[in-house]
């Protein structure tokens, strides 16, 4: 479901269909939302201050309110997380990372998930204790699982922020979350506030533009923006692993011209499927199925359409290209400018999108000579963090950037916005170079500069949700 | 210069957004299976309404949703958010073969999405066509394992006498967990009845205190701890907490219950009132266009008129011929002085293997005064099994009945 779990919240469209009331027949819940197996950002870079490391943050379970009562939607201790890597180019994981969690109260006849105070990760004052184990798992050329390893066991995941009474030092009790890794590496899984930036609510209301006290954003390239997210947390898995863990040849990247720099990154939660009926045989030959996956930024929301959405989430980016290719060759949002607002966008055979974010950019993001065309996030492990990097990216000029990986500064609503208009294109193939953007520029908190990089979650007392970007000069395209 | 034309610059707003209006605004959108525009908003007030209802349990609401989803439709008959709210309102009402109809239009319209499946499936479990509700049950389980498809594949499990694949599969739907925190505390005081059900009192008192965790003052969750009192004996605080829950969400059943308890606490006033309060409840009900169900065909047969009870549960049966309308049936006849048909109904409400510890109660009962007294001995035994899940009353009628 992904970012259209926000519009949803946002149109205050019911989660939830009613139950039955006035009878006793069992209506279970028709949810249109799934929480704790969205995952809605990955984002994978090199961290200037872990150079030789892998560094990706995944996002599950979006728009948690701070004040909306601590631990409110726990990970689920019946699902698989995954982050996935592909580095031989093929759309299939090469390496996969699998995080599985376990749930139990302290107390389970208290009504409370924890008192005053927490001081820290495993403060016997929190009821609602989660912890997992971290596996990494190896695959082969045949995509035959042929290594599992556990490298963290019973890691506590990092409670809520519940404010300042019941968590006075919640740095504290953070840092306590951050677990080493047999191999290498550290991981956390911790709230913390939600790293993506886009204002979302214009649009809502029923196009409602002239609506008095909005700022006028014009183009969307000066500010002016309101981030819809700010304020809300999620919870953040962030791992940073050493380049050798993740390569093709298990060996560290020499350059960004090196045969194993390109990595391919996605995200996918798996829960468990079995037969409906045992029929009085044992077990119920339970298995793994997908339910959701994300690699690029947006790919789900506004290149899959809706009724698309199910078997997107429930396929391998292998087979994109079979599935949804023609999508993302005549993407709808490029119709739509044209429809609207009449930019003369190309509307048909994008290979410049398909390249962009499907196959890789050729010397900077594409994973050997015949690249699938998949929905992965690319990196090139080779190329050197940016000492000043750009919000715009490779569209600026910084290869640092997405969509080279993703940094949690990367404007990627912005970007490929710009891009859908034709950014990459050159101008006798219809390309256009159109300065849009969403008003927002960066995150409502400002990212660390170590580990685990995203901002200190929100705390429910002090709950302050949405920001406006100020206003500044436009922005052209290409940006400077 | 149109509007929008007009405010051409400020809509070229995030790029998120486009998929909401494609929704909104893309007239006869070419796109593939994209829900086609206009109706969006009427669809989602009628959710918001269904949603009103269920926290206020006024039904008049379903009046209201019911026009904004026909608004939603008469602009264009393809929205399909609107036909699946209009599905779950026909649900709500009892009127399952148009939420099944209105189910396969959906899917007809997604075919590759399983936003239909619940529809779908609730009502083929209702209409009794377990067949096929296990071949749609097993697709969601197959394309999308979450609350929706687990608690579900519960129930079914249920009603087939699995009672620990059934406790498994809800165990799943709550940790799996949902986008509000009604739909996780719901799952939990199922997982509840249920404990009750395999006679684990305590393991159903925990599952009430999550669910009031999930969501402080849930009347649902009220209602399972008054249950789990009352199977402990302490009908006291099982009154009182059903007081509470009534008075938050006067539902029939949690009426009915409250009823009960108060008879046999010795409170006739107290009791009456509850019931009075039930039919009142009923009556909204009735006007607000809901069919009569198995609840109500049980209500009038311990409550009012078993012979009025057996022309309702005859009606019931007609339109849905499931398990729990046999239940039903059978147990108006039974009460009506007509136990050998009522037997022959109870048959059909276990025929899946259903261990319902009021289903076996009502065999055991329609068996014995049938003269059939091994059958008999054999459903009570089950229900002796299960009887922390029966009501105070229900309880001493098996216990009479065992005597």
């Amino acid at each position: 479901m992904k970012r259209l779990s926000f519009l949803a919240a946002l149109l205050a469209v019911a989660v939830a269909v009613p139950l039955s009331i006035g009878s006793s027949h069992r209506e279970a819940p028709r949810i249109l939302k799934d929480p704790t197996a969205d995952n809605t950002d990955v984002w994978a870079f090199t961290a200037p201050d872990a150079p030789g490391s892998l560094t990706v943050v995944s996002n599950w379970i979006p728009l948690a309110d701070p004040a909306g009562g601590p631990n409110f939607y726990p990970l689920d201790e019946n699902a698989r997380y995954y982050v996935k890597i592909d580095n031989t180019g093929d759309g299939y994981e090469d390496v996969a990372y699998r995080w599985q969690f376990k749930t139990r109260f302290r107390n389970p006849q208290s009504f409370l998930y924890a008192a005053p105070t927490v001081d820290s990760v495993r403060d016997p004052d929190i009821n609602l204790v989660q912890t997992y184990d971290l596996y990494k798992e190896t695959y082969n050329k045949k995509r035959k699982l042929v290594d599992v390893e556990r490298i963290a066991d019973d890691a506590p995941v990092v409670p809520d922020n519940v404010g300042p009474k019941t968590v006075p030092n919640f740095a504290q009790v953070e840092a306590g979350g951050v677990t080493p890794l047999k191999g290498g590496g550290k991981t956390i899984v911790t709230p913390a506030d939600d790293a993506f930036f886009v204002d979302l609510g214009t649009i809502f209301d029923g196009i409602n533009l002239d609506a008095p006290g909005r700022p006028n954003i014009g183009l969307g390239n000066q500010g002016g923006g309101k981030d819809d997210v700010a304020g809300y947390n999620t919870k953040s898995f962030v791992l940073q692993v050493p380049e050798a863990e993740v390569t093709r040849n298990g060996k560290p990247v020499a350059g960004a011209d090196a045969g194993n720099a390109v990595i391919g990154v996605w995200s996918t939660t798996e829960r468990r499927r079995g037969s409906v009926l045992s029929r009085g045989k044992h077990g119920r030959g339970d298995r793994w199925v997908q339910v959701s996956r994300l690699g690029n930024p947006l790919i789900n929301e506004v290149i899959i359409p809706i009724g698309k959405k199910d078997k997107f989430n429930a396929t391998s980016p292998a087979n994109d290209a079979k599935n949804f290719g023609r999508f993302a060759l005549n993407p709808e949002p490029a119709r739509l400018l044209n429809a609207l607002f009449n930019l003369g966008v190309k509307e048909t055979d994008r290979a410049d999108i398909v390249q962009a974010l499907l196959t890789g950019v050729p010397g900077l993001t594409q994973i050997g000579k015949k690249p699938a065309a998949a929905d992965t996030l690319k990196l090139n492990l080779g190329v050197p963090p940016a000492a000043n990097p750009n919000r715009f990216g490779v569209l600026a000029g910084d290869v640092a950037g997405f969509p080279n990986g993703r940094r949690l500064i990367d404007d990627v609503v912005d970007i490929e916005l710009r891009v859908i208009a034709g950014a990459l294109l050159p101008a006798d193939q219809g390309g256009k170079q159109i300065p849009l953007g969403d008003g927002v520029d960066q995150n409502d908190k400002p990212f660390r500069s170590q580990f685990p990089y995203v901002a200190l979650a929100n705390d429910g007392f002090s709950s302050d949700p949405k920001r406006i970007e100020p206003q500044h000069a436009p922005v052209p395209q290409p940006p400077q | 210069m149109t509007p929008i034309r007009r405010n051409l610059p400020k809509l070229l707003a995030p790029l998120a957004t486009f998929a909401c209006v494609v929704l909104l605004l893309a007239p006869g959108g070419s796109s593939e299976g994209q829900p086609r525009g206009g109706g969006a908003r009427y669809a989602s007030i009628g959710n918001d309404l269904l949603q009103k209802a269920r926290e206020t349990g006024d039904p008049s609401y379903y009046t209201r949703a019911e026009r904004s989803f026909h608004a939603a439709l008469r602009r264009d008959a393809r929205d399909v958010d609107a036909l699946l709210g209009a599905a779950t309102l026909a649900g709500l009402r009892h009127d399952f073969g148009e939420q099944l109809r209105l189910g396969i239009e959906a899917r007809r319209l997604m075919p590759e999405s399983v936003a239909a499946y619940p529809e779908i499936a609730d009502a083929q479990v209702e209409l009794g066509r377990y067949r096929a509700a296990e071949r749609t049950l097993q697709r969601m389980l197959d394309i999308k394992p979450n609350l929706t498809s687990y608690s579900r594949v519960s129930y079914f499990r249920e009603l087939h006498g699995e009672l620990d694949g059934a406790v498994e599969a809800m165990r799943l739907a709550a940790s799996a967990g949902g986008g509000a925190r009604e739909n996780v505390a719901y799952v939990q005081v199922l997982l509840g009845d249920l404990e009750l059900q395999r006679g684990r009192v305590g393991a159903a008192r925990l599952a009430y205190i999550s669910a009031l965790r999930s969501r402080p003052g849930y009347p649902a969750g009220m209602v399972g701890l008054a249950r789990a009192d009352a199977a402990s004996g302490d009908l006291g605080r099982a009154a009182a907490r059903l007081r509470r829950a009534a008075g938050r969400l006067p539902l029939t059943a949690t009426l009915v219950l409250l009823a009960e308890v108060e008879r046999e606490l010795g409170r006739p006033a107290a009791a009456d009132g509850a019931l009075a309060a039930a039919r009142a409840q009923q009556r909204l009900y009735r006007e607000a266009a809901t069919l009569p169900d198995a609840e109500a065909v049980i209500f009038e047969a311990d409550h009012g008129s078993p012979a009025h009870a057996v022309r309702l549960g005859r009606r019931v049966w007609d339109a849905a011929p499931s398990v729990r309308s046999a239940d039903a049936l059978g147990w108006a006849l039974t009460r009506a002085g007509r136990p050998r048909e009522g037997l022959s109904f109870a048959r059909r409400a276990i025929e899946l293997g259903s261990r319902d510890a009021l289903f076996r109660l009502h065999a055991g009962i329609a068996a014995r005064a049938a003269g059939l007294a091994a059958s008999a001995t054999r459903h009570l035994a089950v229900a002796a099994d299960a009887r922390a899940a029966l009501s105070p009353r229900a309880a001493r009628r098996l216990e009479e009945a065992l005597r």
